[in-house]
């Protein structure tokens, strides 16, 4: 059999891409994922993490909001090391129409969604942070989820099944006979080589970058980019979602995540040209902050990390200048219908919490066309790593008396912690002291999840993620890929790279301790170490 | 409590006023934080060449040895830098190829030294390399926590156990004219550097680690014990946040942990450094100099702080207090009279004297000459 040759090409490896290959590769193809950059680098890895409850969908939308409940109780069952159960508030303030409130709560329970409205007193008890002139407050079970962790952990059990992936590598051209898609041209940036792969189905599922793709394809699918900016706060302040109720706006969700918060988002309007390098303006970084500080007071005196933005895949509608009224629904458009371009689908619109759904639908898509009769599992098979619920079982069953450390590790890696633990003590030595990533992880990563730079390695496990930005750990970490790869002048560039990337999440917002802490990596990197 | 001079700030500018006006008969005061820029400190004083008669004897009297031929030193991520006026413990080359062929030394589990990187930068300048990673019992990872094996923990070590170092050198060492090791001795004993030079039939170099910088933590704690041995009274884990000031005058400052009681003096000696040490402050409208509220240089639009390029000159780094050319903390646009901004608080606003240690020391040396020439 040719190695180039598959049942089905995804392209794409955003969660989308990664949920489609898990379900293709679990229904018995085979499975090539093709992707130009590192995984979870398009609108996955650019959002608060919200496990949405639906709740803020359910006036506006009330199937994306059913949608959106469905797949929440779903992901809790099979991404239990994605996910933190922390349950949500959507508060109205003094200056918010109480009567927006039985609204909302009707139509949250209309679309299947727990939404209780609660004393304001209790909520200022159960999220202490909570702005407490809050004048009501509704309960619904939000959450937050890792997107990165559940981006990898989809490609992982792709692998496990058979796929394979493509990573840093750009579909340049499709292989086309007549009306059909036969396969796809490909460039490797990193090796420069340039591979042809073969497949009956080739599946789009590149987000807002899929217009191009359809485009190179020979088909139009029209999207809207609506860049959001968000803010990380280097403390997680609060420990329940903070939402407004009233209609969705800027900057009106507070999401807490592992050791931080983030607050987002605004919505506006971009050029095509835009969507590579998104930037966050001074206007955005005032608006998140003066308003994040309407939900939770503390943000305006808390460090904010960084900031970032990301461009949501909306399928264009009407003339909404926003984007805030689009539909956040699904869309699956099979070319051979729609256009008469076979052996090629698109799957976009949707959102993080719908991309299993939007993987099944696709799969189902890509299933119909090859005449394949095998149901979907994804929805009650557990993730490679979410096999049991609580981290801190899973790492006393590893270690029985697991250090800080590896508590961490195993609330990353859930069950497949152990791979970790090889013995070696020199192999838990701290490299990420923030974060408290091991050398053990590190390597595991290496190895296991196609890790080419620092910045891949921090999508995965968080490396440089903490508070100190990567200041000691990158270094470090440049260290072991260097040994892992052998080659130092790539590392370097990487290094530069890295600093390069947390840089610009840096300076929108640069001043207090974040420009304390450039200041200093940037005296050390430049007059210390001689970078 | 009343002194002649109250110097804010331990670091190496407040050091070397301290003894200066120490050593002339004044009374001083200095208020340290603790952690200071010497903590990161390469070795080689940025700026500064052959300086004068009595900063040599100072450093010589604090048992510093200091050497000042310009060249290139190695830094830790294997390139090079010019520079002169160094600590005796770093090497300086006449050129970039200062060996045929080197031996790079680490230690199993040591991540914070960066051998590879140093293999690279040599062997791209025609120096042929082998790294060598030894395990000595008395640092291994095996039996410290996660997170122990950093710079200063293992110096520590090494005061004690250096010789067994040098025992597992001469076994490896084999045609190498050069051996590189990480930079993690002489914590407490400064003659350690030179005695494993003398051992070592090859030119021993000692590059930088990640911070804390061994020799910069030495530094401080040598001028540290120089200034206290001069009578200075060192106020440890302590900060001005407080001055009293009337027309023009500071009469005292008040400081975290001695509340009501006010230190007192006839001059002040501001040496808070910058933004990393919080000389400075910046809020998403503006810097500010928390003590005095003496006038910051910076730019109004906060866009033009940065450049969004890491590795290019950043605006940001250059900005600090306004002061005259005797270095009078400014208010207002109106000097405060006995009132000496020095260090890196001045950021690059007096580029005459130099930046980094070389603007330390120069500007420490303009206020003490100013002080000192007061009747």
């Amino acid at each position: 059999m040719n190695p180039n040759e598959f049942d089905v090409i995804i392209i794409g490896g955003g969660i989308t891409g990664a949920g489609t290959q898990r379900d293709c590769a679990m229904r018995g193809l085979r499975t090539l994922l093709i992707e130009r950059s590192d995984i979870a680098t398009g609108a996955t890895g650019r959002n608060h993490g919200l496990l949405h409850s639906g709740a803020r969908y359910a006036v506006n939308d009330a199937e994306s909001a059913r949608e959106c409940i469905k797949e929440n109780m779903i992901l809790r069952q099979i991404a239990a090391h994605c996910i933190d159960e922390t349950d949500g508030l959507f508060i109205t303030l003094p200056e918010d129409d109480l009567g927006y409130q039985q609204t909302f709560v009707d139509a949250c329970r209309n679309a299947g969604i727990n939404a209780d409205i609660i004393d304001p007193d209790l909520a200022r008890r159960l999220e202490p942070s909570v702005n407490p002139e809050l004048i009501g407050a509704v309960r619904v079970p939000d959450g937050s989820v890792d997107p990165f962790r559940l981006c990898a952990a989809n490609m992982l059990d792709a692998k496990l099944h058979g796929g394979q992936v493509r990573l840093q590598t750009e579909v340049t051209g499709f292989i086309r006979e007549g009306d059909t898609i036969k396969g796809v041209h490909t460039h490797n940036h990193q090796t420069g080589e340039d591979v042809d792969y073969y497949a009956p189905v080739t599946v789009n599922a590149c987000g807002i970058w899929g217009q191009h793709i359809a485009e190179m394809a020979g088909v139009k699918v029209g999207m809207f980019p609506a860049k959001g900016a968000l803010l990380i706060f280097a403390h997680r302040v609060n420990n329940l979602v903070i939402n407004r109720c009233r209609k969705p706006s800027n900057a009106d969700i507070l999401v807490p995540g592992d050791t931080v918060c983030v607050i987002g988002t605004t919505s506006t309007r971009i050029p095509f040209e835009e969507c590579d390098n998104v930037a966050v303006t001074p206007d955005e970084v005032t608006l998140l902050i003066t308003e994040g500080a309407k939900l939770a007071p503390s943000l305006s005196s808390t460090r904010i990390l960084r900031a970032y933005a990301g461009v949501r895949p909306l399928v264009s509608a009407d003339n909404d200048p926003t984007g805030r009224n689009i539909s956040r629904g699904i869309v699956c458009l099979d070319h051979e219908e729609r256009d008469g371009l076979k052996g090629f689908i698109t799957i976009t619109g949707g959102k993080l919490m719908t991309y299993r759904l939007m993987a099944e639908i696709a799969t189902d898509a890509v299933c119909r066309k090859l005449g394949v009769n095998k149901a979907c599992e994804t929805a009650i098979t557990p993730l490679p790593g979410s096999e049991e619920k609580s981290y801190e079982a899973v790492a006393q069953k590893i270690w029985e008396t697991p250090s800080m450390a590896q508590k961490a590790a195993a609330s990353r890696m859930g069950t497949r912690a152990k791979r970790i633990q090889t013995g070696d003590r020199r192999d838990e030595d701290l490299i990420c002291e923030c974060e408290e990533v091991s050398v053990g992880e590190i390597n595991a990563a290496i190895e296991r999840m196609d890790v080419s730079t620092l910045t891949d390695l921090r999508r995965r496990t968080r490396v440089g993620m903490g508070t100190c930005q990567g200041e000691f750990c990158a270094c470090r970490a440049a260290g072991l890929l260097a040994k892992a790869h052998g080659c130092i002048e790539r590392e370097r560039a990487d290094l530069d790279d890295f600093l390069q990337e947390r840089w610009k999440g840096n300076f929108p917002i640069g001043w207090g301790d974040t420009l304390r802490e450039a200041e200093y990596t940037q005296w050390v990197y430049k007059h210390v170490l001689g970078l | 409590m009343k002194f002649d001079t109250v110097i804010m700030g331990g670091g190496l500018a407040g050091l070397v006023a301290g003894i200066s006006l120490q050593q002339a008969g004044k009374s001083t005061a200095i208020v340290s934080m603790g952690q200071n820029s010497l903590h990161f400190f390469s070795g080689s004083f940025e700026s500064m060449t052959e300086p004068p008669q009595r900063v040599a004897d100072l450093f010589k009297d604090a048992g510093i040895g200091l050497h000042y031929r310009p060249g290139v030193r190695l830094m830790p991520l294997g390139t090079f830098k010019e520079s002169a006026m160094s600590l005796e413990d770093i090497e300086l080359f006449p050129s970039e190829k200062f060996a045929r062929r080197v031996l790079i030394v680490n230690f199993q589990g040591y991540h914070d030294f960066f051998s590879s990187f140093i293999a690279e930068g040599l062997e791209k300048k025609g120096m042929q390399c082998r790294i060598r990673f030894i395990n000595i019992p008395d640092i291994d990872p095996t039996h410290q926590a996660p997170g122990e094996m950093r710079s200063v923990q293992i110096a520590r070590t090494m005061d004690r156990i250096w010789e067994k170092v040098v025992q597992e050198i001469r076994l490896l060492l084999k045609d190498e004219d050069a051996v590189i090791l990480p930079q993690v001795f002489g914590l407490q004993d400064i003659s350690v550097p030179g005695r494993i030079r003398q051992s070592l039939p090859a030119k021993v170099v000692f590059v930088g680690t990640m911070p804390p910088s061994v020799p910069g933590v030495r530094t401080q704690m040598l001028l540290k014990k120089r200034y206290q041995l001069l009578g200075g009274t060192y106020l440890m884990g302590d900060e001005a946040i407080k001055a009293h000031v009337h027309e023009g005058v500071v009469h005292s400052v008040v400081t975290r942990n001695l509340d009501s009681h006010y230190l007192e003096a006839s001059n002040f000696i501001l040496a808070t450094g910058g933004l990393f040490s919080k000389g400075l402050v910046s809020n998403p409208f503006q810097l500010y100099e928390p003590v005095f509220g003496l006038d910051v240089e910076f730019a109004q639009d906060r866009n033009t702080w940065y450049n969004p390029a890491f590795k290019e000159d950043q605006p940001y780094m250059g900005y600090g207090v306004k002061a005259d050319e005797k270095l009078h903390g400014l208010v207002e646009g109106k000097p405060l009279q006995n009132l000496y901004a020095i260090g890196s608080i001045l950021g690059a606003t007096h580029p005459e004297l130099g930046s980094g240690a070389g603007l330390a020391i120069n500007s420490a040396l303009v206020a003490v000459d100013q002080i000192l020439s007061e009747k």
